[in-house]
């Protein structure tokens, strides 16, 4: 939750000096550093100045960073629906929720790097593993969140609701959902950050575009300047899309006090 | 119009076994009633007599352990959909839809019927307006106060114009003026529209002031006692007053009742 709140307080319009300075002097330093690396037998390389990392920033192909970004949606998208899904049947069937929960949070438990593992071993497909990995690992967080939601609305509004005799479609589309939407936005938070930095993980394996793919010959090429330049990408678009999250968050609950 | 249809309450029990303690509790011993095409009915009963447990079982939210409702030749329960529409309740808070509008929070039984998207706005807008709102109507229930909010709550149980008519202590929660505004409001519409209305109220001059009957539960809905209230000319209402009391405090039915 506090790691949550500083990121958000990066996208503050008003910007917090501590934030600015924090960063200044993070700069100041690297590019001292780099300045000094020789004289101290540290490989030039290693520490690239900011103009190095310049222009390794104007080396960034588009198409990575949008192929990335496809897979991050396309796969939350994709894990939402799966996990909403799943979670109103599991609301609906007290049955079902028994035998699944348990199974949820096993999955949950699993590592990320196993299920990489697995889905090398077991899919063909590039994207397939990539999306598989991203599916496994959010899909479980939206649908655990949701059904938690679902189960906190209140037991009065659930009467009320029901004293009005909705079919099952409308009790969940016009109390449940709209209930839950705050839960479901915190959720796509967490999924978020949580799928930008697995996808590069999973990028690595067998992936010939996307930014994991690009810090991976990055690699190979020793070139420190090129992964600070494509890592810098990253967090600048977890950034936006948090930013989105957070104006579509503004615009949905505007009737909270 | 044919008017609504008569309740039937035969033998009625609803035992809830606690799903923690495996204890059961009996909220609804035996209830036998019979209550009239536009009869106004106030139930009154000490706390945790089993009144809101029998408007559970009439709105068909819980199946009945025993016994029976029917409502003209139906069952509540049994046939849940055919109520839509027909009947409908004014709860204890407002139980109005946080992120709707008040227009919106009124025309929410409206959009469960499927009726036409001008007529929902239309007959929302209206019944606000009947009720004083016109100049709420976007507003949100947080925006509003308890008085406004149980206004709101009580247009959206009048838009469907719904046969039947169930207020569990829909009023108890405001300051007294604005609760005996809202009662009369409430009473002079059930009367308008024709429907039956049964108000459940720990109030007893509530009770006398709103009902043609006033029911009286004693522990586990036993039928204490049932007054007519057209049967007291005004000048003994103290008297009946008192005589209520005194039946609730002994859970027994005191003979002045008795006529
Ligand atoms: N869902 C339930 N599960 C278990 N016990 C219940 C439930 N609803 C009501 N009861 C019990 O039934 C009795 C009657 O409750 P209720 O009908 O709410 O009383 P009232 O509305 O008259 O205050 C109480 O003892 C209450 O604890
Ligand atoms: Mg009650």
């Amino acid at each position: 939750m506090h790691r949550e709140e500083q990121r958000e307080s990066v996208l503050d319009p008003r910007f917090p000096r501590q934030t600015l300075v924090s960063i200044l002097v993070f700069a100041v330093v690297w590019e001292v550093m780099s300045h000094l690396a020789p004289s101290l037998g540290i490989p030039a390389f290693a520490i690239p100045s900011f103009v190095r990392i310049g222009q390794s920033l104007l080396t960034i192909t588009p198409i990575d960073v949008a192929v990335t970004l496809a897979r991050v949606i396309g796969a939350l998208a994709v894990s939402f629906v799966l996990g909403l899904v799943l979670a109103m049947a599991m609301y609906r069937s007290q049955s079902l929720e028994n035998y699944l929960h348990p199974l949820i949070r096993i999955l949950m438990a699993v590592p990320v790097v196993s299920w990489i593992l697995f889905a090398v071993l077991w899919f063909r497909g590039v994207e397939f593993r990539i999306g598989f990995v991203l599916v496994a690992v959010c899909g479980p967080v939206f649908l655990i969140d949701s059904l938690d939601a679902m189960r906190g609305v209140p037991r009065e509004l659930r009467g009320m609701m029901r004293s009005f005799r909705p079919t099952t479609l409308q009790y969940f589309v016009k109390l449940m959902l709209p209930a839950i939407v705050p839960n479901i936005i915190t959720s796509w938070k967490i999924n978020l950050s949580l799928a930008i930095r697995v996808v590069t993980i999973a990028e690595l394996v067998g992936a010939v575009t996307g930014i994991g793919h690009q810090l991976a010959v990055a690699q190979e090429l020793f070139s420190v300047a090129d992964v600070f330049a494509w890592t810098l990408v990253l967090v600048a678009l977890l950034f936006l899309l948090e930013a989105m999250v957070i104006h579509i968050e503004n615009r949905l609950l505007r009737w909270r006090a | 119009m044919s008017g609504p249809p008569p309740i039937e309450v035969r033998d009625l029990r609803k035992v809830f076994r606690q799903t923690t303690t495996g204890q059961s509790v009996v909220a609804i011993e035996r209830l036998d009633l019979n209550i009239a095409p536009r009869e106004v009915v106030a139930i009154v009963g000490q706390t945790g007599c089993g009144k809101s447990t029998f408007f559970d079982l009439m709105i068909g939210l819980e199946q009945p352990s025993g016994g029976s409702i029917r409502i003209g030749d139906k069952s509540p329960y049994s046939d849940f959909d055919y109520f839509r529409g027909r009947m409908a309740t004014v709860f204890q808070q407002d139980r109005l839809l946080p992120w709707r509008s008040a227009i919106d929070n009124v025309r929410l039984p409206l959009e469960l019927i499927g009726l036409p998207d001008e007529v929902q706005h239309e007959r929302s807008l209206s019944w606000l307006k009947r009720l004083g709102l016109e100049k709420f109507t976007n507003a949100y229930p947080h925006e509003l106060s308890g008085g406004m909010r149980q206004r709101v709550a009580i247009a959206r149980a009048f838009v469907v114009q719904p046969d039947i008519l169930l207020a569990d202590e829909a009023f108890g929660h405001l300051d007294e003026v604005t609760a005996a505004e809202l009662r009369e409001t409430f009473l002079a519409l059930a009367r308008e529209f024709g429907s039956t209305a049964i108000l459940i109220t720990h109030q007893l001059e509530e009770a006398i002031g709103v009902g043609d009957r006033i029911i009286v539960f004693g522990k586990s809905a036993a039928l204490l006692a049932d007054v007519r209230v057209a049967a007291w000319p005004k000048s003994e209402y103290l008297l009946l007053r008192e005589a209520i009391q005194a039946t609730l405090q002994s859970n027994r039915p005191d003979p002045r009742l008795a006529r």
